[in-house]
């Protein structure tokens, strides 16, 4: 890649006996928008603080445009971090917090006042240069971090969990208003979040991690549709998962009934786990149906109704339908092949791309 | 509503007239004409008036100022550093066994500390008077900043210094420009109560003063024995109003700081409002 930004190789981090980054690579380029998603404790946050210089790597390689940087101090970085709860400083108010970087730069006067505004305007909060930090709502205060970070003119943002201390409605103002800031920009985001919906809706590119590794890295489309172990699949979006047996290629039996699927490359009868999104499954009548089952409750969240139901193994299968059901009631649910996504136990995402290429090239 | 008798405030009343009393009854002596404090004959300034023209006194009163205003200074200077050190102990057992050795010198009787001092400059051949008096005073004051800045470093956020040096901020920048403004607010507590400390330290100053050096309360303890002269009354009153001025000074500093921000902002808003 010609734009390589960003790569991490190999890069492990220890504390003491625990092991909170374990052989971690990836590569950023210039100018997207990634997402470093997965649960609290997992490492991401790790990464984005080697990455910003306050911790060092115990092994492995970070560099930026090519060069080394695990020894550069933090100061010295062409990066620049918004964090979780802002560490706007309280002494000083808006133009002076926004303004720190470049005044540490001795930057002219002017060129300062012009910049910072430039900033200030950017993040939507012109005429508000004055005020002081107390003064600000959260959101305010948020915008502010942005700005304060984004005046230095950085080749790479990192964003730690910026979203989580807004409410609902104004944390979706602000997912909308980053990823457009991002594209005026041009710079690379480098966003750190535990919210999956937050994740689907800005990135070009998400990395899930667990446990200190990066399970799988896509874009979001790709992601959600083709998870590549429980794990991903449980954590992203919502997800009905049953144990199952591909029996031979485009062909997979579960609960007791066989279907087809679009999935192939496997081992005959090799044991595997069944993915079916709530989304996918739509009802019908017992008849027509490809699975009988129990309707047991059904919660109405404006635009679906979340109904929960269990068939005749006792598997229990969550459904987000346009019409509603009644509880008690057997209904049918079908879906189409496309929609069974087959997850192989212990895959990584090399051999998953591998098969996937094996397969996919005999249909072309 | 109104009528509500309190106790309380009742027994607040009865607790301060007992503390301020007798400090009262000394002021109100001062202007007596009587020479005694016993029978207040008449008013007389004569024992300001005398008070101003002792140049012994004027000059003690001078280098006990001095005292407080070098070892505050100094104190408040080492006191803050060594609570940035204290603070960067990253180990809590290293980390509470320096708290409790600050501690110890600060509950332990002014008497051995004093006696201490004395044993110690002694031993050294250090000579006895304005330097042995500085240096005990910011020896007994560096412990009081250390107690008032620590808890102002202890509630800052350290993202901040991750913040400021991820703008580019060195160390020195970092202290600079986030961390001593942060604290300041400490750090002038500190500095008063340093000063104060040494203002009115007797115990410790009594052991290292030596011949030829007084300061103020060493002084008047001396004179207090030598039987009753209204001039240390007429002295003791202007020291309550300067430590009054001292308090009101302080308050006003702070409600200063405190609100110039709140009243530049609503300024500004009226303006904008016209």
């Amino acid at each position: 890649m010609a734009n390589t930004i960003i790569s991490f190789e190999a890069v492990d981090k220890r504390y003491g006996d625990t092991i909170a980054l374990n052989d971690i690579n990836f590569e950023l380029e210039q100018g997207k928008f990634y997402t470093l998603l997965g649960p609290s404790g997992c490492g991401k946050t790790t990464i984005l603080r080697i990455l910003a210089g306050f911790t060092s790597a115990t092994s492995g390689e970070i560099k930026f445009k090519g060069q080394k940087i695990n020894n550069l101090p933090a100061n010295k970085r062409k990066v620049n971090t918004v964090f979780q709860d802002y560490a706007l400083f309280p002494h000083l108010n808006v133009f002076d917090n926004v303004a720190f970087g470049l005044s540490l730069r001795k930057v002219p006067k002017a060129e300062i006042r012009r910049r910072v505004l430039e900033a200030l305007r950017l993040v939507q909060l012109t005429g508000y240069d004055d005020r002081e930090i107390a003064e600000l709502s959260g959101g305010q205060q948020q915008r502010v971090a942005i700005a304060r970070a984004i005046v230095n003119e950085p080749e790479v943002l990192l964003l730690d969990e910026p979203l989580s201390a807004l409410d609902a409605k104004l944390r979706t103002a602000m997912q909308v208003e980053l990823r457009q800031l991002q594209r005026r920009l041009g710079i690379t985001f480098l966003f750190v979040t535990h919210d999956q919906g937050e994740a689907l809706a800005m990135s070009d590119e998400i990395f899930v991690m667990n446990n200190g590794k990066i399970l799988q890295q896509g874009n979001p489309v790709d992601i959600y549709d083709e998870p590549i172990n429980h794990f991903v699949a449980d954590f992203i979006g919502e997800s009905n998962i049953v144990k199952g047996k591909m029996v031979k290629d485009y062909l997979v039996s579960f609960v007791g009934k066989q279907f087809e699927c679009a999935d192939a490359g496997m081992r005959p009868n090799e044991p595997v786990e069944i993915v079916l999104r709530p989304e996918d499954l739509v009802l019908t009548d017992v008849t027509k149906g490809k699975l009988t089952v129990t309707v047991d409750t059904q919660v109405f969240r404006g635009n679906i109704y979340e109904i929960m139901s269990h068939d005749s193994a006792n598997n229990q299968w969550l459904i987000h339908a346009v019409h509603k059901a009644t509880i008690g009631q057997k209904v049918g649910i079908s879906f189409g092949p496309e929609d069974v996504h087959v997850m192989r136990f212990g895959e990584s995402e090399e051999e998953f791309d591998a098969r996937l290429e094996t397969y996919e090239g005999e249909e072309e | 509503m109104k009528k509500r008798f309190s106790w309380q405030n009742l027994y607040l009343i009865f607790v301060f007239a007992l503390l301020y009393v007798p400090i009262f009854y000394l002021i109100f002596y001062s202007f007596n004409r009587g020479g005694t404090m016993t029978h207040f004959t008449g008013f007389t300034w004569q024992h300001y008036t005398e008070l101003f023209s002792d140049s012994r006194m004027i000059e003690i009163v001078v280098d006990t100022l001095l005292i407080a205003l070098l070892s505050s200074l100094l104190a408040t200077i080492i006191g803050t550093l060594g609570a940035l050190q204290i603070y960067s102990v990253k180990r809590p057992v290293v980390k509470n066994a320096i708290l409790s050795l600050n501690n110890i010198l600060m509950v332990s009787p002014d008497v051995i500390i004093g006696a201490s001092f004395l044993i110690f400059f002694t031993f050294l051949g250090f000579k006895l008077g304005f330097g042995s008096v500085l240096l005990s005073h910011i020896a007994f004051s560096i412990p009081i900043v250390v107690l008032m800045v620590l808890p102002k470093l202890n509630e800052m956020n350290l993202s901040l210094i991750d913040a400021a040096t991820d703008l580019g901020a060195t160390n020195f920048q970092v202290f600079s420009r986030v961390i001593l403004p942060y604290i300041a607010p400490g750090v002038f507590a500190g500095y008063f109560m340093a000063f104060t400390y040494s203002l009115d330290d007797f115990a410790v100053t009594f052991f290292v003063t030596g011949n030829g050096f007084e300061t103020l309360s060493v002084e008047i303890y001396a004179r207090a024995r030598q039987g009753i002269s209204l001039e240390i009354n007429a002295l003791s009153a202007l020291m309550f109003v300067f430590s009054l001025l001292l308090v009101v000074g302080y308050y006003f500093l702070n409600q200063y700081n405190s609100s110039k921000r709140t009243r530049k902002r609503q300024r500004l808003e009226a303006t904008q409002i016209k």
